[in-house]
Order: structure tokens, then sequence, then C-alpha cells
């Protein structure tokens, strides 16, 4: 099913209806009926895209989406595709299926509704390109993908799960972290209540890279899946039971 | 019925329904999957005396294990469904968790019946084990002295099938083991069987019971022991000096058939005057496997 924007957006679009489980159970109208916001008024998702299917529990969103905000919230399964940038809250509070980006995300990807202490409860978010703040906040299953570059704050206040960046992590990336990982493999700016364990090499990093160069054909560099990894547990200001694993070379 | 001059009986090998699990053991390299694997399948020959029949099934590729390294899989077989993730718990944890370099993978994914092996064994790591979701299967990271040790948290159990057999009737003890090598070596590697005895090979067949020793669930099968010709009712014909056998567990009957088919032609050599299968007439276990109809005859 394909869901392909009609023309660009000149205010924010609140696009959180777009969810691959929901459509799975909608014909076209249905689809094109929901409702959303945009700068503020009430309109259809149909206003906005032109849909293509239906009853399917794989989606494809396709244009340039910076402006379109919470796509994925709350998707329990199912399989959605964007076809380039997304903006912020995507798939946020997420409890099953997979999100593949194939462009860059606002912020609070992966993140938890503003209030809740909950983010993230299951499923997979893959985005190919960069990041903005907040990735992975406060998620307790599942697991995020970055290629590109993360912003501030990756992966505060995770309670459990997986936050895996290809690219540079900018500061305070696991404040108030009980559980749960970060995975960087270049720069990470860790916070000072994080603690150098040893160095190693993870088991189950191999797992997870190769199930990622398989499911989603990422280019994950063999001296990623094969090297050795600094282990900084943290965020010894909460519980201490999580970890940031930075790539320490082959 | 004959292959190279060699008599096949026309009879049939009786087999049980058991329990199995697949294991999945990688390593830095394939000698210390193997080190593991080995250990794993020691002492574990029949349900007899070991509880459970465990050996190594084939080597598995890099590109095919979860974590890209070199392993081995293990079949290991019980008569219950109760018994065995006992039986995988303690050798697991003994064997594979304490062998430098290895992890420990489910490779019956798709059953059904799934066992809580690592999920029993993460406690091993006194509160400090993480679990991780990949793909949908959660995995169990157990600290440990080396680093970490990774296990499946579940693994999957199947009906199989226990106690394929055949007995290689040969002139001297040199032609049975020779023949029986040979045979073994045809059948290894077959996917879904293993030959969980010495070297895929038993010299001392057994029947069930006693005839002396109540006590005694099984006894040397006397019919087939040549120094006990003149004094038993035997069940040896003339010429025949030694007796080795083959027995066979599998995932299901038709594997087994595979590796019959494989093995018994192999075994068909110089100095070796029948094959023929041991059975309790038909009546305790439910899969017979007739040499003749594997070997295709009719």
């Amino acid at each position: 099913m394909d869901l392909t924007l009609r023309a660009a957006l000149d205010g924010p679009l609140d696009a959180s209806c777009i969810a691959a489980d929901r459509f799975a159970a909608l014909g076209e109208r249905d689809i094109a009926a929901l409702p959303v916001r945009h700068d503020g008024r009430a309109g259809t998702l149909g206003d906005f895209f032109a849909i293509r299917g239906e009853r399917k529990p794989r989606v494809r969103v396709i244009g340039q989406l910076e402006r379109a905000d919470g796509i994925g919230t709350g998707m329990a399964g199912g399989e959605l595709v964007i076809e380039g940038n997304v903006g912020r809250d995507l798939g946020l509070a997420m409890a099953g299926g997979t999100i593949d980006a194939h462009g860059n995300a606002g912020e609070n990807a992966g993140g938890a509704a503003p209030g809740t202490p909950r983010g993230v409860t299951g499923g997979e978010i893959v985005i190919r390109g960069s990041v903005a703040e907040g990735v992975g906040s406060s998620m307790r299953r599942g697991m995020v993908v970055v290629m590109g570059d993360a912003g501030r704050g990756t992966g505060q206040r995770m309670i459990a799960g997986t936050v895996v960046v290809f690219g540079t992590i900018a500061g305070g990336a696991g404040r108030f972290l009980k559980r749960g990982s970060i995975i960087g493999v270049r720069d990470i700016e860790r916070p000072a209540t994080f603690r150098y364990a040893c160095t190693y090499r993870p088991p189950h990093l191999r797992v997870l890279f190769l199930y990622l160069r398989r499911q989603y054909a990422l280019p994950v560099a063999e001296m990623h899946v094969t090297g050795r990894y600094h282990r900084y547990s943290g965020d010894l200001a909460e519980l201490g039971r999580g970890e940031i694993l930075q790539w320490a070379g082959e | 019925m004959r292959i190279n001059g060699v008599a096949i009986e026309d009879t049939f090998a009786e087999a049980f329904t058991m329990r199995a699990a697949r294991i999945v053991i990688t390593g830095k390299n394939a000698k210390w999957a193997r080190e593991a694997a080995l250990d794993l399948t020691g002492f574990a020959t029949s349900v007899i005396g070991c509880k459970c029949e465990a050996g190594i099934e084939r080597p598995i590729p890099e590109s095919e294990t979860p974590d890209g390294r070199p392993g081995l899989s293990v079949l290991f077989f019980t008569m219950d469904k109760e018994s065995l993730p006992q039986r995988l718990v303690e050798r697991l944890g003994q064997t594979v968790l304490t062998c430098p370099t290895t992890s420990c993978f489910d490779g019956l994914a798709a059953a059904p019946d799934r066992l809580p092996v690592g999920k029993a064994l993460r406690v091993f790591g006194d509160g400090f084990q993480a679990s991780k979701v990949v793909g949908g299967r959660r995995y169990w990271r157990l600290p440990v002295m080396e680093g970490e040790f990774l296990i499946d948290e579940t693994f999957g159990m199947q009906k199989a099938v226990g106690g394929g057999n055949f007995l290689i009737l040969a002139e001297d003890g040199d032609a049975a083991l020779s023949a029986a090598e040979a045979a073994v070596a045809a059948m290894e590697g077959l996917p879904g069987v293993i030959l969980p005895f010495p070297g895929g090979v038993v010299r001392s067949g057994s029947k069930v019971g006693s005839r002396r020793y109540k006590n005694m669930i099984a006894t040397t099968n006397d019919a087939f022991s040549p120094t006990l010709r003149a004094i038993t009712k035997t069940a040896l014909p003339e010429g025949v000096n030694s007796v080795l056998e083959i027995v066979l567990d599998g995932l299901d009957a038709p594997a087994i058939e595979a590796a019959m088919r494989a093995g018994i032609p192999a075994a068909c050599r110089p100095g070796v005057r029948g094959i023929t299968a041991g059975n309790y007439g038909g009546k305790l276990g439910p899969h017979h496997f007739h040499l003749r109809k594997i070997m295709g005859e009719g």
C-alpha cells in the first residue's frame, strides 16, 4: 500500500494516524478519512496523501515528509517504509512491527509521548540517515538503528532495549538510563556517570549486526561485526545496569 | 536380496518415539566449537544408562550460523519431554557455558514446543545477566570471567525417532570393524541423524531384560554373541564370528531411512556375510525400518 504526499507541506502535519497495523484492517476510503491536523487545523489524511491499495500490513509513505510528525505512533505490527526524510516523533511509543526510514528523522524518534514514563515497548526502527535529538528516549524494549549521526540525548532515560548508531553520537547519550544498550562505532560524547568496564568482543553484537545485514541489507562493515568494543556501565546516577558499547578497533 | 554379494535379511529395525532438540554451538574457530560439542555429547550413548542420547550432527559453516562463526550442530534425544530440558540445562551448563569463546543457539527455531533452557541457565549470572531481543529471538548474555556467554532463551523440541539400527554380520572382527567404519563414514554429516555410540558403532548390542538378574533392564544380546553360539538360541548364520551394530537416532523417520540407505551398502564389503536388524517382534516400537524396503527392493 502506498501513501504519496500530494504537495510539499507548508506547516507541521500531525500524521500519527499512519501505522501499518491500523491500515491492515482499513479500506482506501477509511484510510483517506482518518483525521489529521495540519498547522493546527483539522483535516483528513486523504487531503494530503494519494492513497493506493488497502488492507495490507506493508505500507510505503513517499515524499518529503520533514514536517510530517508522529508517523508510526503506537504501531504494534506490520511494516512501514518511509521513502524520504521524516519529521519528529517517528514511531512514538511503538509496540511492534518495523519502520524503515530511507532518510533523516526529526526529534524524539522512537521516543515517548511528553509526560509518559515509557517510550517504545517493542518493534524495530531503522533510520538510514541521521536523526535529531532524543532518539530512543525512555525506550522499554525494542531497537532503533541509525545509520547516520544522532543528536543530543540519544537513549536518555532508557529502561531497556537497544539503540545502534553508525555515525557520531552527540552529548548526553544514555543520561538516566537504567538498563539497555547504546552501541556506537564512532565518537560518543559519554556522560561522566558512565564508568569504563572492559574492552572485549560482545558476542551478541555479531548476532545483531548480521541480523541487520540480513533483514535490512544494511551495510554493516565487517570490522564492526568482529571488532572489539569498550564497555561503559551506567548511568551510575540511576540503576547503572545499562551500557554504552563503543567500537575500539579490529 | 544381496548387495555386493552380502545378504540383506528380510527383517526390520524397530525404533521408538523420542523427543529431540538441536543445539548449534559456535566458537572462535572450529576447534573450540568441537571441544564444547564433544563434552556436551560425552556419555550420551544410550538412554538406558545415560538418560539421554546425543551426537554431533554436522559442521555448520560460518554462513549458516547466527553469529557468523564456525559451528557444529548437536542432536539431543530423550525418551520423554519432561527430561529433555533437564538434561540440556545440566549439560549445556557444564560443558558449553564453561568452554572458552563458545555461544549456544537453538537449531529448531520453528518448533512450537519451547524449552526454557537459556532462561534457566541465565541465573548463573547472579542477577548481572542481561537479555537482548534480536529478530524476535531473546538471547541471554551471561557475564563470565572470559567476557560474555551468549545463549538463546528457549530451544525447540520436537518428536523424533530413536533406535534405528542395523547389524553387520561378519566373518571376523576386522571385517566387521572395517564395514562399520565404512558405514559410519557414509552416514556422517547427513542432516537430521546422529550415531550416538562410540565412533558410531556398538559392539554390545542388548536385549530387553535378563535371563538371570531381575534388576537388569538390558543385558547382552546372546542370540548375536558368537561365543555363545553353542549354548544359546543363536541368530548367527554359519561363518559369522563377529557382529557390530549401528544405532541411529533421527529427527524423523525419513532422516533415518536416508542414513540407512547410505550406510548399509557401504557396509557390504568383503568379509561381511549379512546385514540384519534388531527388533522386538514389532510390539514395542511404533517405527519399523524394513531393510529391503529401504534398500529399494520392490
